[in-house]
This record gives structure tokens, C-alpha cells and sequence, in this order.
């Protein structure tokens, strides 16, 4: 294996930035860990992990956008730490991230030239502005796009051209891709593509970050895998096989914290039951279905629709088209307040739980039954007595750790808030479970509880969709795994088949099946 | 700084300032007037604060939903034009009248309501629409002809008669409203939405809770709370006339933030909202003992606000 240090990583070229014991973290997660990393100057450099695995973080270090907590970053052999974003452009480093920061309202010759616009006595010289954003476009190979349009007028492809161009009009001498092409349309792609490789010979770095291998393989001298937070390997293009790649990625071990299967066995009409659900453009043709008493995986990388799914389920999308069938009954879905009814009996426990689960401000007792209350009053009144018993009763089942009830939810660990997300919909005595990524930043204990009490749910039949872009807990949790890739049901995996190699090429829309690793490889 | 809307025995700070503010303000008006603390002076601003206060309890709730409803002068003015003709042009009379102010209010509220809940148009905006609009009608209504817009005998009696122990009936009102206003705000699900929402729409949504229909309701109170403060102030007045509500609009917003009410929504107390109501009327009737103008009353108000703004307003609502 090429040992991870700069020198190996630089085919001999000079290097131009280089990172060296560099650690990062957030809160109590290490984003990275003591990484040494080198790019040079005329290469196209692609850094590849899972999610989580310290990517974008660096990359974040690199354009000024974070400061590392430990460790030197080099620019062309001289230590060079950077104060924020302009800070880095000034010195030559740009970043292209996925999601835009291009301005609807304004132009594209604005938005191109929006740090530093052509000036004459002070004003903006808005013609030289235009002239030079054309000959910018036309550089670059996009004649067509009309430097007057407003952004909101471009399609999302488009969009990311121009966020492209903006970079470009910096004069970069790294430019960083950040998820930048997945976004783009299939006629833009190739001249993208070969755009960067034009750039590539003309002496740009250019740092490449995407899942899509098949693209990277078109572009790429170098690959760089980071796991967890560590820079595991960095090899020269064709040195490697995909699978090789895959497993790299992965890593080996695989922390055993789940609970044990219970022998699902379909009977009756299953809990959820989905055709040919579509929402374009983000979901197609969904068909899925959960029985009861069983846990059903969500997989694939972020954005594939995952989250468009439950949220479709859950009555939030309008337009949804499909069929929807709750315990055999054929169900229309409308809002999260029929989701919950009675007839449909479904629960969500969404994303982000600061905004979407809970109420910061209002005590842990009325976040508990928010979703319950009805089920709480005796004539108009909330009866507060049955509420405090009830409250006490799930705050003792899931150990939820709260001095005080009356306390403000807000003042909970982070596993804690989580756990009182889940109080109150099990309140609801719900049998359609949907989670999206419910342990996402939470300590390994609750972790460990959340996945016991899934299964204690299931087993007392309701049907749990779980997403999780944590591949250990699709593996460890679930009883069937589906791979969403660009709003598709890519590939079921069930049994011995769900294994993180097959995930992660299911993931990547990897075609060729992918062989089981064999044991002690 | 949380308010403490549970643990009962404990008052939240912004309350314990604006009724130490309360005193401040007797202390000062009891040395321009010997008058000012007298039990008689006193009954008649308890009186005074009665009007204001209906409206500021309807007020308080679009508030705490993290709304805010300015069609409140128009409002409270067709609502008064409405009960007079209906009660002294109709065979209904009085409980014609009353049952057709709340209806209006209803109306109103609803309009209101499906503006800012459903088409999802700010309520600042929306609401100063409608004003604008109850304000056109009220002059198409009454631009032809007179109305009958004398108060009745009975509107008068609410607003400004006695019965108990010397205490204006309006007080009674005003304390009716306030029960029913405080009850539904601490014991009923419509009162933790209301909250909840004013905090975190979007999780209460996710709730499964109707969220456009706690809104609408919300606003329904803040209209019928305006027409029946309407109603009281023809009483007072003896008749229902045009901009009668235009000096109420920024007195009821006022008590309200002066109370302690988080003016972006989701937490305050009622009794805050009581308190800012006697704050408000005190500290206009200081300001007229001191002989201070129309003028500087408004400065004094306005700066009030901005001063308890200051103080309470910027705390962050939420606990990251």
C-alpha cells in the first residue's frame, strides 16, 4: 500500500498545497484526524470516501471555509493558514461546492464578476462587466449563455456552469470541485469534463470530489480515499480496481451493536405499501413494500430522494402521483394531520430535530405529547394528570435522562432530544414507522437503545422504513435494504446480500455485480 | 430567561418589571395629583383599561402564534357600527347587536386568517390590507346616509355603568375575557399549539397538527376580542363613529410586548398581557396629570416599546 504521505501522492510534479497532521473536529465528532495530504500543480486529483468520511472538510480547510484545531496547511512551501473563503481566493484557491451560491435575482455577469465587478470612477462598469463575462463564457465553451439572463431564468445546470465560471473569473490556481458536476445536465458533462482537463494541462490543480467512480475514472491522475476521518491511501489512476477502491473506502471493521433479527415472516396485508410513486424530478417509479413487523433499509448517498420519499409519504409533498396502501387499504395522504389520523396511524421522525422534531423552547413534557394531545382531553381541557403519567411512563421506557420534565427540551444532550422525538410519536401508537437518519450525530449508547427499541416496535408489528446514511446500521438493523440512486429503487439487497460492499456499489450505480469479499481478505 | 408558564408559584421577569413599572408610574402621577391614587381615580382607569384590554387579549394570541394583527382599528370600528345599527335598527336589539359584532369579528379573523395561514402572505402586511379595506366599507357604509350609531342604553351600561360594590361592569368583562383567554391559553391543546407554533411551526406541522386551522383560529379571537372592545368603546362613547379604533392600534401591541409576549411568538404570560394593559392606561393618564400633549404621549409610548424591545425583545427565543 502507498503510504498516504505527500511525496508518494505527487507523481514527481511540485507540490502546491500540502496538509500535515491536520485534525478537525465538531463537537465531540472527528471530521479529521492527523491527515497528511499533498495536491500538485497540473493534475486532476479525486478524493473519494463515504459520506462522513472527512471530504468535504478538508476541502472546507483548504478554501478558508474552516480552520483546522491542529496541524500546518502549506501553499506553495510556505505554511499558509487562511482567515476565511476571500482570504483563500486571494492566494489562488476556489471551491465550486454542490450546493450554489449563486444569486437568483442578479445576472449571470453579476453573479460572475459579484466579489470584484469591473469598477470605473468607483461605479461598476456594467459593459465591461458584460463584455467580459461573455469572453469569460466563451473561454470556457459556453457561447450560449447570455451573460443578461438572470440565474432564476437557467436551469440548475446551467447554474452550476455559472458557479463554475465565477470560480474561473478568480483566476484559480486550485480549483476545487466539491459535488459540483452532479448537478449538471448530460450534455454539459463532456464539456465540463473537458474543460477541467484543459485547464488540467494548462498547469491548474484541480481537486475533484464526487461518488460517481465511473466519472472520476474519466478524470482523475490521482485518487485519495478517506475513511472516518483518515486519509487511508492515495494511488495513481488505473492502479486500483473499483471493488479495490470500494473496499478501501470501507475499511474492516464493523462494530457489532445491533439486536439480534427476529425471523420476519410475512403474513396478513402489509403495513405500508407503495406503486409507482413519482415526484419529478427527484423521485421515479418507487415501488416498495414494508411488511408489518418488519424493519425496511433506505440506503444510497445523500439526496437520491430518500428524503422526498418519507416526506411524500408523511402527506408534506403536493402533487405526489401513486399508489399508497396502508395495512391493504388504499390511503390518500394529504397532510402530516392524516398521516397521523387514526385510519392511517403513521409516524415521521424527521432530519434535522432541532427544527423539524421538536419545539427548542418548550419543556421536554409538552414536546412528549405535542403529537398526542387529542387523545389527552377530556371535553376542551388537557388532562394533566393522565399527561404526567403518560409522560412519566415513556420517559421511563426509553431512559430518557431529563432532570426535569418542565425543562426546556432544548437543554438535552443530543440522544436525548432524539429519544423524546421518538416519545411522542410512540405515543401515537403508531404501525407505520418512518425515520430519516435518526442517529445522525448521537452517541453510540442511544445509538444502541434506538436500534433495540426499532426492533421492540417491530416486533410488535409495525412496518419501520429506516433511512440511515450510516451504512453499519442499514447492515446491522434492517431486514431489507433498498438503494435509492437519483430518485430510483436501485437494487434491493436482502439477507447475506446486505453487506457494505454491495451497498456502496449500489450506492455508486456500480453496474457490474459486485463479488462477495471473501472472508479475511 | 425562560418564562415559566408551569412552575406557577414563579413570575417571569418581564412580568415582575412591567408591574414594578406599574408602580413607578402611580408613585410618579400621585405627585403631579392627589387625586391619582384615590380609589375613585383608580376605579375609572381600571374602567379605562377594561376596553383595552379585551382587545389586547385577542391581540396577544396572534401575537404568541408569531403573527400580528393590524386591522385592529377598522376592525374594532365596523364591529361597533355593526352592533349599534343591528341593535338599535333591527327587532334584535342588544343580543342582535352583540351576536352580530362577534360575527363580524369572526368574519374578519377568518379573512385574516386564511391571508396569513393558507396564502401564506405576511400577516403585517395582509392584516394592514384588510384595515384598509373595513375602512373603505365603513365609508361606502356610511358615506350616503347616517346610520343609526347611537350606543343603546344597555352598551352604555356595560361600558361605563356600575352594579357591584362601585366596580365598572366593563371590568367584569374584561375579567370574563381574560378567564376564558388565560384557560384556553394554559389548558387546552389550542393553547400549546398556539405556542408551539409560534416557536416552531415546522415541527408542529410535522406533528401532524393542523397548523392553518390553529392559525385561523387564532385570528378569529384577535377579531371578535376587537369588536366586542369595539362594542364597550361605543358604550363609552355613546356612539359608534369613524377611526374610533385608530388610537388603539399601537396601545394593544404595546401592552402586549410590555408584558412580556416574545413579539416574534411563542412565549409570554396573560398576566404579563394584564399587566402591560394597566401599564399602558397608567402611564397615559400620568402623562395627561402631567399635562403632557396628545403629542408627547405618543413619543412616550413609542419609546416605551422600544425600550422594553431592548430589554426583553432580542433574547433569543430558542436554546441551541
Amino acid at each position: 500500500m502507498t503510504g498516504p504521505d505527500g511525496a508518494a501522492g505527487t507523481i514527481g510534479r511540485p507540490v502546491l498545497w500540502e496538509a500535515r497532521g491536520v485534525t478537525k473536529r465538531y463537537g465531540g465528532v472527528v471530521a479529521l484526524e492527523n491527515v497528511d495530504f499533498a495536491c500538485s500543480a497540473g493534475s486532476i486529483h479525486a478524493i473519494v470516501g463515504e459520506n462522513g468520511a472527512g471530504k468535504s472538510t478538508l476541502v472546507k480547510i483548504m478554501a478558508g471555509v474552516v480552520r483546522p484545531d491542529a496541524g500546518e496547511t502549506w501553499l506553495e512551501g510556505r505554511p499558509a493558514t487562511f482567515t476565511g473563503p476571500a482570504d483563500a481566493a486571494a492566494a489562488g484557491i476556489s471551491c465550486v461546492f454542490q450546493e450554489l451560491s449563486v444569486l437568483p435575482h442578479l445576472s449571470v455577469a453579476d453573479n460572475i464578476f459579484i466579489t470584484n465587478p469591473p469598477r470605473r470612477w468607483g461605479l461598476i462598469n456594467v459593459t465591461a462587466q458584460r463584455r467580459e463575462a461573455e469572453s469569460l463564457l466563451a473561454m470556457l465553451g459556453w457561447t450560449d449563455i447570455n451573460p443578461r439572463l438572470k440565474i432564476r431564468d437557467l436551469s440548475l445546470s446551467r447554474r452550476q456552469i455559472v458557479e463554475i465560471a465565477k470560480m474561473m473569473a478568480r483566476r484559480p490556481k486550485i480549483l476545487i470541485l466539491d459535488e459540483a458536476t452532479s448537478a449538471l445536465a448530460a450534455e454539459d458533462v463532456g464539456k465540463v469534463f473537458n474543460l477541467l482537463l484543459r485547464l488540467r494541462d494548462k498547469g491548474m490543480t484541480i481537486i475533484y470530489i464526487s461518488h460517481r467512480l465511473n466519472e472520476v475514472d474519466r478524470l482523475a491522475d490521482l485518487y485519495s480515499v478517506f475513511r472516518n476521518g483518515r486519509h487511508v491511501d492515495t494511488f495513481a489512476k488505473g492502479s486500483r480496481t473499483h471493488h479495490q477502491i470500494i473496499r478501501l473506502m470501507i475499511g474492516r471493521n464493523v462494530e457489532r451493536l445491533f439486536p439480534p433479527r427476529s425471523r420476519y415472516v410475512a403474513s396478513g396485508p402489509p403495513g405500508l405499501q407503495i406503486r409507482n410513486l413519482n415526484w419529478p424530478p427527484r423521485l421515479a417509479n418507487i415501488s416498495l413494500t414494508v411488511g408489518c413487523g418488519e424493519i425496511v433499509g433506505l440506503g444510497g448517498l445523500e439526496g437520491q430522494g430518500q428524503r422526498e420519499l418519507l416526506l411524500g409519504l408523511f402527506g408534506v409533498l403536493r402533487q405526489l402521483r401513486g399508489t399508497v396502501e396502508i395495512g391493504g387499504q388504499p390511503r390518500r395522504i394529504g397532510s402530516p394531520a392524516q398521516a397521523k389520523s387514526s385510519d392511517n396511524r403513521m409516524a415521521l421522525i424527521p432530519e434535522d430535530r432541532k427544527t423539524e422534531g421538536l419545539v427548542l423552547s418548550l419543556p421536554v413534557f409538552e414536546n412528549i405529547t405535542l403529537a398526542s394531545l387529542r387523545d389527552l382531553t377530556t371535553g376542551i381541557w388537557i388532562d394533566r394528570k393522565e399527561e404526567a403519567s403518560r409522560v412519566d411512563a415513556i420517559v421511563q421506557q426509553l431512559q430518557i435522562k431529563v432532570g426535569n420534565v418542565a425543562a426546556p427540551v432544548g437543554t438535552l444532550s443530543g440522544g436525548n432530544q432524539q429519544k423524546v422525538v421518538l416519545a411522542k410519536w410512540l405515543l401515537t401508537d403508531p404501525r407505520v414507522i418512518l425515520l430519516n437518519d435518526p442517529t445522525r450525530g448521537i452517541d453510540i449508547g442511544t445509538k444502541h437503545e434506538i436500534y433495540q427499541l426499532l426492533r421492540n416496535i417491530a416486533d410488535e408489528g409495525a412496518a419501520i422504513l429506516f433511512y440511515s446514511t450510516d451504512y453499519d446500521e442499514l447492515i446491522g438493523c434492517c431486514d431489507r435494504v433498498l438503494i435509492l440512486y437519483e430518485g430510483r429503487i436501485a437494487r434491493e439487497l436482502t439477507g447475506s446480500d446486505i453487506t457494505e460492499t454491495n451497498i456502496v456499489a449500489a450506492s455508486l450505480n456500480v453496474h457490474s455485480p459486485v463479488p462477495a469479499v471473501a472472508a479475511g481478505e | 430567561m425562560w418564562p415559566i408558564r408551569l412552575g406557577q408559584s414563579k413570575i417571569n421577569p418581564p412580568v415582575a418589571t412591567a408591574f414594578a413599572s406599574i408602580v413607578v408610574v402611580l408613585a410618579i402621577g400621585s405627585i403631579f395629583s392627589r387625586n391619582f391614587l384615590s380609589i375613585g381615580y383608580l376605579l375609572q382607569q381600571l374602567q379605562v383599561a377594561s376596553f383595552l384590554g379585551v382587545i389586547a387579549a385577542g391581540a396577544m394570541v396572534v401575537i404568541l402564534a408569531g403573527h400580528i394583527d393590524l386591522s385592529i382599528p377598522w376592525t374594532l370600528t365596523i364591529g361597533a357600527m355593526t352592533a349599534t345599527a343591528m341593535a338599535a335598527g333591527t327587532p334584535f336589539g342588544d343580543a342582535g347587536g352583540i351576536v352580530a359584532a362577534v360575527l363580524v369579528g369572526t368574519i374578519v379573523g377568518l379573512v385574516n386568517g386564511v391571508g396569513a395561514a393558507i396564502l401564506r402572505v405576511p400577516s403585517m402586511i395582509f392584516t394592514l390590507g384588510v384595515n384598509a379595506v373595513l375602512d373603505g366599507i365603513v365609508v361606502l357604509y356610511t358615506g350616503g346616509f347616517a346610520p343609526r350609531n347611537a350606543a343603546t342604553r344597555f352598551m352604555n351600561r356595560i361600558a361605563v355603568g356600575r352594579s357591584i360594590l362601585d366596580i365598572p361592569n366593563a371590568v367584569f368583562v374584561w375579567i370574563g375575557i381574560s378567564l376564558i383567554v388565560a384557560f384556553m391559553l394554559r389548558r387546552t391543546p389550542f393553547g400549546r399549539y398556539i405556542y408551539a407554533i409560534g416557536n416552531s411551526e415546522g415541527s408542529v406541522y410535522l406533528s401532524g397538527i393542523n397548523t392553518r386551522l390553529v392559525l385561523i383560529g387564532a385570528f378569529i379571537i384577535s377579531g371578535v376580542g376587537n369588536c366586542l372592545g369595539g362594542v364597550l368603546l361605543a358604550g363609552y362613547a355613546g356612539q359608534a363613529y369613524q377611526s374610533m379604533g385608530d388610537p388603539y392600534l399601537l396601545p394593544a401591541i404595546a401592552a402586549v410586548v410590555l408584558g412580556g409576549t416574545n413579539v416574534l411568538g411563542g412565549s409570554g404570560t396573560y398576566l404579563g398581557t394584564v399587566a402591560g394593559v394597566l401599564l399602558i392606561t397608567l402611564l397615559g393618564s400620568m402623562l395627561s396629570v402631567m399635562q403632557i400633549a396628545e403629542a408627547g404621549r405618543q413619543i412616550a409610548y413609542g419609546v416605551a416599546i422600544v425600550v422594553m424591545l431592548l430589554a426583553y425583545g432580542r433574547s433569543p427565543r430558542r436554546r441551541e
